[in-house]
């Protein structure tokens, strides 16, 4: 008995009871995901009649034999038929067979042709979708005529070893549509969420639109966030495009203002307005001032999260401090020391004070040098300046010394890598 | 400047913005559905039967709205081509014979509109040997080397060329009040050569690949739920736009060539034959429109078709990918044009047959794809708030059983009695 079994060799066999009575043709079935990495069979789907078709589902602790036939134990008239099609945590031919599904490892979109299982014991393991050509035949049912023909003609020909496996822990299925279906979006959630975000980001990339943004909307909202950070402009732009306006708010509240920024730079007056409206007031009034710079200057590029402190706080009241804003997106690693006016006094980090004792005044852990940009410099005077000291992380400072905001240096390097690029493009 | 951004602010210029962005896939799709096989069966229809098929117009556009509408929401609610979701929803085995079926009709179409192409430039004396292989490289080159945004540009100019019909249609000089006495109180006989005509016309306006094209250029374009109502404008738009172009052919041939008593085989016999009834210039605007219509179509329907036979069957798909990518997509793109176009150049090739032949095969198609679609309209799961209300759907099951009924009928009469036709 082989150990693995194909999706299209078992459906539409039919199923019989103990007494060889036939109850119906097997339609579908019913998985349970579960723990494990291979969802588990868990109900049958027998069908019966062609024009009043009539539904059942039966447990798969019943199934007794699984070969030509499948038979079940009990009687026929334990089984209840109905008209409608039962639905479960995944039911093969509705979420898996001829779906479309990503492939994690390729990071392209295929179509699933088949299922190959993995049998133990009278129960189906899904192991792996099979997106190939032989599958492809297999489903016609001329697998036979078409093997025999290339097996004459061309023995040597790769169609006949080559099969076009992806082992369902590298599949994701697509959630459909804009209407369709809550069920997958916990799959989806479960399998997802172990991937790093900027990998998702990757895989984004190669999808159309509407697979972009069913994709997107299958993931939790922290790694929505963390994902849509890794996006590309553009991209960022599609997928707001096609949210509802409370949605795009919502998402943008929540992003680095920086990134917000660079997104709503490029949208249309109007749609940013009613983006503001619905945004918190707080985050929008942050938004606008941050609009108003040029966009490569100093207060274009900075972010307005970072992690700030009175001038009277102590080591304690930082190390306070960075516990808990460890979920935050921002830098937490640099402290700003500020007045009462929100002048900036002094800049600190972890490593000045982390062994320092919690009583501490954190105004004598600072840095001896006041190193910061203001908000009307350019690009290259900021790149020079995080490259003379060394920094990751700038604070930008308006005309009377008051803090606005800080650069991390990967906001200065995706703009020169875009202005490099944009040289080496132009050399060739 | 103030002055234009408060025009731009205007609820109806902003509105009227936004569908130009969004125009293209409907009137595209219309108008290319006006291809050789569509003129030549206008221009028959009006040589041989005066303005008396003209009402027929009409319904045929209430037809096309309403069929053209759904291809456009299915494209909207479920961001999917048509062929993905008969995929999805009916298995494997249907799709895969639609699919091939579908691959030899507009394979047939193909041949049929390349033939158009020699023909529109014969008539300048322009040889086929040189013009047809020329045609196929261009189309090739436009899809394969040019983006979506650029190719769309290129079809919308090819839309508006059909003006040039219009202008026949002026230049004829028809007995206006007849033409319009004939539209709306038409005199209709039934005997079997104006039933075959009638199915015909029919025939032509409601083709297969035209719901997959529509349905996948929407899709492609990525058209958001809220924008739907431009895109409903853009395929009602392109559904009249269409039957005014072939309306004017029909009246161009009526008020000369019926007249005059002469009867034609084919478009370009129409075209010749208007010279010495209409002038020089009105040969030159209805072959000049042939062309276009023909090398239009003969860069759509390639594409449309490779596209959906690989959405179908799971292949790789894209004008933007590489061929290693996409073999299959860039092999059936490539092999369409080279037959299409190849078998045109073989001596004495039946190309009349072909032509009905490839008539027929549509009208075979017609039923299931027409079907498939209101099942899947009509499905919840997939459609959510955008299926059919009921209202809408005795309508289409109406239309679509006519056009049903009407579509065997033809298919029974090129079968039964092939000389009444074309």
């Amino acid at each position: 008995m082989d150990l693995f079994i194909f999706f299209s060799e078992i459906l539409g066999r039919k199923v019989i009871d103990q007494d060889n009575v036939c109850i119906g043709t097997l339609s579908d079935i019913g998985m349970n995901l579960g723990k494990d990495v291979y969802p588990k069979s868990t109900y049958l789907v027998v069908k019966r009649g062609f024009w009043g078709k009539r539904f059942a589902q039966v447990s798969w602790d019943k199934v007794k034999e699984l070969n030509k036939v499948i038979k079940i134990s009990g009687d026929i008239s334990e089984i209840q038929y109905q008209k409608q099609r039962p639905v479960y945590e995944l039911t093969l031919c509705l979420d898996v067979l001829d779906q479309q599904v990503v492939d994690m490892d390729d990071q392209k979109v295929v179509r699933v042709n088949d299922v190959s299982f993995l049998k133990v014991d009278n129960y189906l393991y899904m192991a792996h979708v099979d997106v190939g050509t032989r599958g492809l035949v297999r489903r016609l049912g001329w697998s036979q005529t078409i093997d025999g023909m290339v097996k004459a003609f061309f023995p040597k020909s790769e169609y006949l070893t080559k099969e076009d496996f992806i082992p369902w822990k590298n599949t994701q299925v697509l959630t459909l549509g804009r209407t369709k279906n809550v069920l997958r979006l916990n799959i989806a959630k479960q399998k997802l969420s172990q991937i790093p975000s900027a990998e998702l980001a990757e895989i984004m990339e190669d999808l159309d639109i509407f697979e972009k943004y069913s994709l997107f909307k299958s993931l939790e909202s922290s790694v929505q966030l963390k994902v849509f950070s890794d996006l590309s402009t553009p991209e960022q732009e599609e997928i707001v495009d096609q949210m509802s306006d409370q949605e795009a708010g919502k998402l943008l509240e929540n992003i680095p203002s920086d990134d917000a920024v660079d997104l709503l730079l490029n949208l249309p007056k109007e749609k940013i307005s009613t983006l503001m409206r619905v945004m918190g007031t707080k985050k929008s009034k942050k938004l606008r001032e941050l609009l108003d710079f040029e966009r490569d200057s100093a207060g274009g590029l900075m972010t307005t999260e970072y992690l700030f402190l009175p001038k009277n706080a102590l080591v304690k009241d930082a190390m306070k401090k960075i516990q808990d804003n460890v979920e935050s997106s921002a830098n937490i690693y640099h402290i700003y020391i500020i007045d009462d006016q929100h002048k900036l006094l002094g800049t600190t980090s972890l490593r000045n004070f982390i062994n320092e004792d919690s009583w501490t005044p954190i105004l004598d852990t600072c840095y001896p040098k006041k190193v910061f940009v203001r908000t009307d410099d350019g690009m290259e005077e900021i790149a020079l300046l995080l490259e003379k000291y060394k920094f990751s992380v700038v604070p930008v400072l308006d005309e009377q010394d008051i803090l606005k905001g800080v650069i991390t240096i990967d906001d200065v390097l995706e703009e020169l890598i875009s202005i490099a690029w944009g040289k080496y493009k132009e050399k060739l | 400047m103030q002055f234009v951004e408060k025009i731009k602010n205007l609820k109806f210029v902003r509105n009227f913005l936004l569908f130009l962005a969004i125009m293209g896939p409907g009137i595209i799709t219309s108008n290319v559905d006006n291809d050789a096989g569509g003129i030549a069966t206008y221009s028959l229809a009006g040589a041989h039967f005066g303005y008396t098929l003209l009402w027929s117009l009409i319904p045929i556009t209430l037809a096309l709205i309403v069929i053209q509408e759904m291809c456009a929401r299915m494209a909207v609610a479920t961001g999917k081509g048509l062929a993905d979701l008969i995929r999805e929803n009916f298995g494997v085995k249907i799709t895969f014979h639609l699919m091939w079926i579908l691959l030899v009709v507009n394979l047939l179409n193909v041949m049929a509109e390349f033939a158009g192409v020699a023909a529109s430039l014969e008539i300048f004396n322009i040889n086929k040997f040189f013009t047809v292989p020329l045609a196929a490289l261009f189309v090739w080159t436009l899809v394969v080397k040019g983006t979506y945004k650029t190719v769309e540009k290129i079809f919308l100019t090819a839309c508006l060329f059909y003006v040039t019909y219009i202008f026949s249609g002026f230049i004829a000089k028809p007995e206006w009040t007849e033409v319009f006495r004939q539209t709306i109180r038409p005199e209709i006989t039934f005997d079997l050569k104006y039933s075959v005509m009638l199915v015909g016309i029919i025939g032509t306006t409601i083709a297969p690949w035209m719901q997959f094209y529509l349905q996948s250029s929407i899709v492609d374009k990525g058209i958001s739920i809220e924008q739907y109502k431009h895109v409903r404008m853009d395929v009602v738009g392109g559904s009249i736009l269409a039957p005014i172009v072939a309306f004017f052919i029909v009246v161009a041939c009526a008020a000369t060539l019926f007249k005059a008593g002469i009867t034609i085989e084919s478009a370009k016999d129409a075209a010749v034959a208007l010279e010495p009834l209409a002038g020089k210039y009105a040969k030159i605007l209805f072959s000049f429109g042939l062309f276009n219509a023909s090398i239009f179509a003969a860069s759509v329907l390639p594409l449309s078709t490779a596209y959906c036979i690989c959405e179908g069957m799971g292949w790789n798909a894209g004008v933007d990918k590489r061929f290693e990518e996409a073999p299959e997509f860039f092999g059936l793109y490539t092999a369409l044009i080279a037959i299409g176009a190849g078998v045109v150049l073989i001596p004495n090739f039946p190309l009349l047959k072909i032509m009905y032949f490839s008539q027929v095969g549509n009208g075979i198609l017609l039923p299931f794809i027409l079907i498939f679609m209101l099942i899947l309209i009509n499905d919840k799961s997939l459609m959510g708030e955008f299926t059919n209300n009921r209202v809408l759907n005795i309508f289409t099951w109406l239309t679509v059983i006519v056009i049903i009924a009407l579509t065997l009928l033809m298919v029974g009469f090129s079968v039964f009695c092939p000389n009444q036709f074309i």
